[in-house]
This record gives structure tokens, sequence and C-alpha cells, in this order.
């Protein structure tokens, strides 16, 4: 594994059509829940392999067996109720979950998955949660009478699993976080519930944040304790760099150089000069390049042809990078 | 004291599925456009069934066909074009940012037809307003302009194209015309921006109900008092301090369409706390016929099921605190 520049993912990749397909069949009754998850093994064992292939350096176990990245979580936490479908955009639909009642952790919810995968690899598989802001605002809340109170009884649950993840050996822990601009002036809770999860591990900790404000919620969110943001950059022209020149990123930076929500494909070029973008401000041992956000939009074609276009810009500037050290 | 909605209903519903079924089926290019339209008319009908049947006073019609608050206009005014994807404010919800190539151009039609569509649709006592998106609304959220030199030239011109819609609105037979703007309430401070962007919205002479929702506006109300804002959308239910709005609906002299169902929480309020709200909010009007009840925000935000039950807690409120039914 390089030294610099180290590329990964957000999380999600495209799902092979036979999931769907298997997916569909069990919200059907037509299949059970334990062939279902036989084949979302055989989905997660393939991206593991297509990513090793690709030559990424820090690996995710696709999400094959997640649908939304609340709803998967609400299903598994007590005091959730299943919601019915919101649009998200366009014709997508999804389960917006109901915090019916106090929460609390039933029992790990991806401990199981994280060995699994992190089985099949002898590279780092990152240990994937969203976060308790994340999981707040993006469900509904009956139970809690303040915000704060429903962040902070989640941030305990979500604890639980990553402490859960780094004792079954995970190293990098990403505590997603793409509402934390939802409200500004909610800020603080969001740093309040992340301490709650992160002030006993010792992982990498990483906290991915996108489609937003970031400059509305940038500086502050460097008080944000984890170690590493990971941000949709390309998707904004890399326009929040600029924020940098005035108050310093302090932290190590997983920048987005490809758009996940478009079919077209960025050429090599076009993703190592985002790289080199990032390189102004983040040292490269310190950066890490990868697509803006999940790939769960993509087919499976699309996505590995985005991550490609990752791994050959990173190869291209590490190169640059250690030519110039040379001189 | 009347009862209104303010933006998009569900569309669709755990058994009313078709416009999401036909969508698929045009993505897959097994529908044409002739096909779809139809779908949308048939949504939009099931849509404004439902809200007249819910019996509320003043109904829209659904924004059934909209794919977001910007998209009708980006879509149909000359040089714009929808861009990349963004998340709509604080919801997880997202829409398609414009793109304006050049000086913004409209004949005024871009409703008018679903307009009259809805008016011919049967709705029962209720009667039936118009939508637009927000000048200001439209101008910040716009992710590229090569166009106009600043944020204020672009607001003004989306606000003379708005006017124009107004006026064809107005043609059609509206009455009164919601004006979406949650970018004024996201950004109080471009208050006085807005209120010369209302200005050239009274041109057309229709009623305009400014909605500027999602965040406080507690701060602006008294400078909201300008022509031609007859109807001031006001939430004073959604966040932990919305009622604090109430102290000031006295700086306002025109209607108050007071949101006190919240259009994006599933808890469904309780008859004493909108009574509660309503005594409050009617000890500053000191007139129920300047005051109406409706939902804080669109309910697209809330599954159809929870919808129509803050549709029934909106007008049973009504009817027990003296309303007109």
């Amino acid at each position: 594994m390089s030294e610099i520049l180290l590329t990964t993912t957000v999380g999600s990749f495209g799902k092979p059509e036979y999931l769907q397909k298997a997916r569909n069949a069990v919200s059907r009754g037509k299949a059970s829940p334990s062939e279902l998850e036989e084949l979302e093994r055989k989905a997660t064992e393939e991206w593991i392999r297509r990513q090793e292939e690709i030559d990424l350096d820090i690996l995710v176990d696709g999400e094959m067996y997640r649908g939304d990245m609340v709803a998967y979580f609400a299903d598994l936490i007590d005091g959730y109720r299943e919601g019915g479908l919101v649009r998200s955009y366009g014709n997508r639909y999804y389960h917006k979950p109901v915090i019916a009642s106090k929460v609390s952790r039933r029992k790990p919810m991806t401990v199981d998955w994280f060995n699994y995968t992190q089985g099949l690899t002898d590279r780092p598989v990152k240990g994937m949660l969203t976060g308790p802001y994340t999981m707040l605002d993006w469900s509904y809340n009956e139970a809690y009478k303040t915000r704060r109170d429903a962040a902070l009884a989640l941030a305990e649950v979500v604890r639980q699993e990553a402490e859960d993840l780094e004792r079954a050996g995970a190293k990098y822990i990403q505590i997603d976080e793409p509402a934390i601009h939802a409200r500004p002036e909610e800020l603080d809770i969001a740093i309040e519930a992340m301490g709650v999860v992160t002030q006993n591990l010792k992982a990498k900790t990483i906290s991915h944040i996108c489609y937003g404000d970031f400059a509305a919620i940038y500086p502050k969110v460097l008080d944000l304790p984890v170690d590493q943001l990971d941000l949709a950059m390309h998707n904004y022209e890399y326009r929040w760099l600029k924020l940098f020149d005035k108050d310093p990123f302090t932290k190590e930076l997983a920048i987005g150089v490809v758009d996940v929500h478009s079919h077209r494909l960025e050429t090599v070029d076009e993703a190592a000069e985002g790289i080199r973008k990032g390189l102004k401000y983040v040292k490269a041992d310190k950066l890490l390049p990868h697509p803006d956000c999940g790939l769960k939009t993509r087919t499976v074609e699309e996505s590995l042809d985005k991550c490609r276009i990752v791994v050959e810009a990173t190869k291209k500037v590490r190169a640059e990078v250690a030519k110039q050290a040379v001189a | 004291m009347k009862t209104t909605v303010v933006g998009a209903y569900p569309k669709i519903s755990d058994e009313h599925q078709d416009l999401r079924r036909a969508l698929h089926k045009a993505d897959r290019e097994e529908l044409d456009d002739a096909g779809l339209d139809a779908v949308f008319d048939d949504t939009t009908a099931w849509a404004i069934g439902e809200l007249a049947g819910a019996g509320l006073d003043i109904i829209n019609d659904g924004q059934i066909r909209w794919d977001d608050l910007l998209a009708p206009f980006a879509k149909a005014w000359r040089n714009c074009e929808r861009g990349p994807l963004e998340r709509f404010y604080d919801n997880n919800t997202y829409f398609r940012q414009p793109i304006i190539k050049g000086p913004i151009e409209t004949d005024g039609q871009t409703l008018v037809r679903d307009f009259k569509f809805a008016d011919s649709t049967p709705h029962g006592k209720a009667s039936l307003k118009g939508a637009v998106c927000g000048p200001l609304t439209f101008a910040t959220l716009t992710a590229q302009d090569t166009h106009y030199k600043d944020l204020e030239a672009r607001t003004l011109a989306a606000a003379d194209a708005i006017a124009k819609e107004l006026a064809g609105l107005k043609a059609a037979g509206a009455k009164i015309v919601d004006v979406e703007e949650p970018a004024l309430a996201a950004h109080p401070e471009l208050v006085d921006l807005e209120r010369a962007a209302l200005q050239r919205l009274a041109k057309p002479g229709v009623t305009v109900a400014l909605y500027p929702y999602f965040f406080p506006i507690d701060k602006i109300i008294e400078k909201l008092d300008v022509a031609p804002v007859g109807v001031l959308g006001v939430d004073v239910r959604s966040r932990e301090a919305s009622d604090k709005a109430i102290e000031h609906l006295g700086g306002f002299k025109g209607t108050v369409s007071l949101g006190v169902v919240d259009g994006r929480n599933t808890r469904i309020e309780t008859q004493r706390e909108i009574g509660e709200l309503v005594d409050a909010a009617l000890k500053q009007l000191r007139d129920e016929r300047r005051l109406y009840l409706s939902t804080t925000t669109g309910l697209e935000y809330l599954p159809h099921d929870v919808a129509l039950k803050k549709l029934a807690a909106l007008t049973h409120a009504a009817r027990v605190t003296g309303g007109v039914r």
C-alpha cells in the first residue's frame, strides 16, 4: 500500500441485478431472508475482489445488505418504527423511519458484516456507520422533546456499535454525517454527539459530509471529533477548498474527485487535477482521493469505471509527487 | 378562519403508485410522453380530490408535475436549464440547481395549462390557488449564472419572469398565488432585496401569498408588510422556538397563514396544541378573518397516510376553533 494519496471510496456501490431481483422477491414473499443474505455475501465478495483488482487501498463492504443508510440502522434499533414512503428526488422513494420511543441498541448491527468482509481481504476494510445527527435529521422524531436529546440518545447507540467494530479489528471507522449542514445552528449538537461516539476509539475516525452548504459550517466543523473529513468536492467544482485559504484545514481530507450522480465518466486528467487542487491545502500523506459520495445510484459498471478513474488519476499524481520529492 | 395548504402533496400512496410506475416505464422508453402526461393528470386529479375531500377551503393542485420547486421554471424559461443535484435546504430531498446562460425570458404560460386543468377537475367548495417559486429562492439556488452580474440583478430578473407567470395565472382565473420563498427564511438578511422583488410581483394585480418556510422568520415579519403580500405564511410549529413568531404577527396587516401543522414530522398535532397557537395568534391579529390555518410546508415530506392525518387535524382544528365550516 502506498504511503501517500491512499485511495478509498465512501461506502456504497451499485448492486448487481441478481441482488435487486432477490430483494424484490423477498419483499413479495417469494424468497427467504436467508436466501437473500447468501446473495448479499456473494455480492460483497465480488465487490471486495473488484476493489482489489482496481487497486483501491482502503476498502468498503459496498453495503450490499443495506438499502438506505438511515433505514438500515433504524430497522435494527429498538425505539424506531418503519415510516411510509417519501420521495428523495426524481422518482426515488425511501421509507423514512420514525423515532417512536426511546432508542437502544438491540444487538451489534454491522460487526458480522465487518468480520465477514475483512476476512475476505488483507487490505483494510472500513467500519461504516451513520452518525447520530444524521440518524436524527433523516428520521421523524416523535419520542424526544428536543433534537439534542434525540441526537445524544442515538450517539450512545452508535458509540456501542463503533466500539464493537474496533474490538472486531476495524482500523478505520467511518461515521457519516451528510446531514450535518442541514441546520448550521445545530452544529454544536452534531459535534457533541460525535464526541460521545468517538471518545474511546483508537481507530482512525472519519466522517463523510456531502451535498449541502459546507461553507455554512466551516471552520467550526473542524471541531468535529474525527481524524478525517470526507468531502464531496468535484460536484462543487472544488469551491470549498477556497475556504481553506482563510482558515487552514487541520484534519486528513478524503477528497471527492468524480461525480456520483452523473452517468458521465470523468477523464483521468480531470480527476488528477482535482487531486492536485487538494494537494495545495493538504499534504499527500493526509489526502485520500475518492468519489464524491457512495456509488449506489450507479450501476456496477459505472461504479467500477468511476473507481478506476480515481485510482488511475491517483497513480499519476503520486508519480508527480515522487518526482518532485526527488527533485 | 379558512384552511389551506402550501407546496407539494405526496405523489404516491401505498395503494396509488401509478405515477411511480409510469415514470419507471418512461425511463425504459415503454411509455411515451402522451401516456406519461395522462398519468400526471390522473394523479393531479387524485391529489386535488384528496385535498378538497379533506375539507380545506383553499387548495392547490398538489404540484404533482413538479420534480422540485424550481423545476417547472428552470425547464420552461429560456436561457435556463436544470443543473447539478443538491440537497434542498435541511431536507433529505434533492433538487436540480438552475443554470442561467442568458437573459431569463418567459411567455408567462409556464403553469397556465396545469392551472386550467386543475380548475376543471372537481374540487367541491374549495377554491383553487396557484403557486410559483419565489425569485430569491430561484436566484440563490442557481448553480451557475453567466449572464447577470450579481445576486440582486439575478433576483430581480427572476422576479420579472415570475411576474409574467403571475399574470398568466391571473388570466387563467387564479385569484391567489403562493410565492414559495424558503430562501428568504434561510437568508433573512436579504429581506430588502426580497421587498424590491415583491414590488415587481405587484404589477399583475394578483394576491400574493408569500410563504418563507423551513426557517424562523420572526425577525422579518414586520418588513414583509408590503404590497403585494396579501397573505403571509408563518410557521409557528415546526421548531422548538417557532412559536416566537406569534409575538410579531401584529406587525403584519394582511392575512396570516398560520403554519400550525408540521409538514415535516409525523407526530400528529393535538387539537389542544393547535388551539393554543390559534388563540395566541388571534390575540395579535384581533380578527379571525385575517387568519388562515395551514401546514408549515408542503406535505410531500411526509408519507401519504400521515399527510392525510395532518389534513384531518388541520380541518378539525379550524372547525372546533370557530372556522367557517
